[in-house]
């Protein structure tokens, strides 16, 4: 590993660290936070149990493959708030002039920016999504598809929030249309994917990425398929790299602004 | 050796035009309108190591912009740049290890977190071991006398405290080069001066080039000797502290006695060089009475 990414991981890590430790200033805010994450999840989870015990499946789906929509879903979307949450607020940092102070610093931008924040519920998402994997039995190989799967979901929610986000360098109020596409996309990732069809089928694979983050990990997880574990793996390299080009080529248009403002 | 070079440089916005009202709102809706405002418009200069400039102008006068687009925030429109060498518009990172940027404005620092923390995050984004950035907080917390309050979290501190550390954070790596963006804002006399003390240290000691811009006249008569003034993003005086004074001599003392010396040299006006600036501006058809 090169000096310059072993000092960039260096400074990421040490960010997100300060980050959890300003959580964590208020130790009740902090654990009520995290705790009540994990029971509005498992709220929600308790309706598919009601269901799937009046008929036998949904949409292809029986409560294994719920629990493991969630399960990957809740990971996924708590592991990218956890380490990444700026991305998911970037039209407030473009649209305000804040991202100076991450300009005049010599390691990546877009790396700093997005590691730049933390959210706390976040933590109850990915411990829950967690706890719900390991109550559906995976064996070892299952066990590290699934934390491979979390990963390529964690970098495609985020890319995709970024992509968007991006946008707000040639649009102002993007963060309205940012906040709903992004939370459409993870209500959308928690239904089977079996009760969509045509359009609606089509945009979830190829529009609002939901296919690639979840429904076809669930798939490689239930019954493997190497071809498709590769093109998750490939669409998550490729949602990558056209976000971060989208991000670069907006930065040049950056305005900055004279608002006072403060880091916090 | 020049420590900044700055060639036909220009800056343009594009901002959004609305009528006034719920109609005007509409309007904008249906057909936007923009419109250009240079912000910065073929300004070119040069300023020396060790240098100590003082870049002035009233309110939208293009200072901000001009200083964002030297460290590498704004990329310019036209024009051309170097930094110690360095091209911000190509090589942002690599310039970023050879200058400190202060905005008076901005906080770049983590309320949450003591200075002590701060200073270690900076020691990282500037690549410096862990001895190295505890021999550096050591050093600096002494000069700026942060002993008192450096494991207190900022949010907790007083403005003239969270200047200091600002400061302190942007020296940690020793830049060649220091941008002051109205470092004394709302301060209060004492501290101000003593701001100004620590800066004429640094650069007495590291030889650190300081480009400032600032609304107090104090900071430049205490800290530059060269001022460049900036109107509707033009550069309209580029001189010395020492002789602009002499070039706007005190009109009201002019009618009562001659400003010849007895070896005939023409003495500084006695006149305070915040009325020469006032006047300067002004003359450049910016009303900046209160």
């Amino acid at each position: 590993m090169s000096t310059a990414v072993k000092n960039q991981l260096r400074v990421c890590l040490l960010s997100v660290q300060y980050n959890i430790m300003r959580e964590m200033v208020n130790k009740v805010t902090f654990l009520t936070s995290v705790g009540f994450m994990v029971l509005n999840n498992a709220a929600i989870l308790a309706q598919w149990f009601i269901l799937l015990r009046l008929r036998e499946d949904v949409g292809g789906y029986t409560m294994r493959e719920i629990m493991l929509l969630w399960g990957l879903t809740a990971a996924s979307f708590g592991l990218a708030h956890i380490l990444f949450a700026r991305a998911f607020s970037l039209p407030e940092l473009i649209i305000g002039g804040k991202l100076d102070a991450y300009l005049v610093q010599p390691k990546n931008v877009l790396v700093s920016v997005i590691t730049s924040s933390t959210s706390v519920s976040a933590i109850g998402d990915f411990l829950y999504g967690i706890l719900l994997m390991g109550l559906c039995g995976l064996g070892l190989r299952e066990w590290l598809l699934a934390l491979l799967f979390t990963v390529t979901g964690t970098v495609i929610f985020t890319a995709f929030a970024l992509l968007l986000g991006s946008v707000s360098f040639w649009f102002l109020r993007m963060d309205m249309l940012e906040g709903q596409v992004v939370m459409g996309m993870v209500s959308f990732a928690t239904y089977p994917d079996g009760i969509f069809e045509g359009v609606s089928r089509y945009l979830l694979y190829f529009v609002v990425p939901v296919g690639m983050a979840v429904y076809d990990p669930v798939h490689v997880l239930v019954s493997f398929d190497a071809a498709m574990l590769l093109r998750v793996l490939g669409y998550a390299v490729l949602l990558t790299a056209v976000s971060a080009a989208a991000f670069y080529r907006g930065l040049r248009r950056y305005a900055s602004g004279s608002l006072m403002g403060a880091r916090v | 050796m020049q420590a900044i070079r700055v060639e036909n440089l220009s800056k343009t916005f594009r901002v959004r035009k609305k009528e006034k009202g719920m109609a005007g709102s509409f309007k904008a809706v249906l057909h936007p309108q923009t419109e250009e405002i240079r912000a910065v418009d073929g300004v070119s200069f040069a300023v020396e190591e060790g240098e100590m400039l003082a870049f002035i102008g009233p309110n939208g006068a293009g200072k901000s912009t001009t200083i964002k687009m030297l460290t590498g925030i704004l990329y310019p429109d036209g024009g051309r740049i170097e930094v110690l060498g360095v091209d911000p518009t190509k090589k942002r990172r690599q310039l970023a290890y050879l200058i400190g940027t202060v905005f008076g404005q901005k906080e770049q620092l983590w309320t949450h977190l003591t200075p002590y923390d701060n200073f270690r995050f900076s020691g990282a984004v500037y690549d410096l071991s862990e001895r190295e950035t505890e021999e550096r907080i050591e050093e600096l917390s002494e000069r700026f006398e942060l002993g008192g309050f450096i494991n207190t979290p900022v949010r907790n501190l007083s403005l003239g405290q969270r200047i200091r550390c600002e400061i302190v954070a942007s020296l940690i790596h020793k830049p060649k080069v220091l941008f002051l963006d109205e470092p004394t804002i709302g301060l209060d006399p004492v501290v101000k001066e003593n701001i100004r003390l620590l800066i004429m240290q640094m650069n007495r000691e590291e030889h650190t080039t300081i480009f400032l811009t600032s609304h107090d006249v104090g900071d430049i008569e205490k800290l530059c000797r060269r001022i460049i003034i900036v109107n509707a993003g033009q550069i309209v005086l580029d001189d010395s502290v020492e002789h602009l004074k002499r070039r706007y001599p005190d009109k009201r003392a002019e009618k009562m006695q001659t400003f010849e010396s007895p070896a005939g040299h023409v003495e500084p006006s006695a006149i305070p060089l915040e009325e020469i600036i006032m006047e300067i501006y002004k003359s450049e058809g910016r009303d900046v009475s209160p």
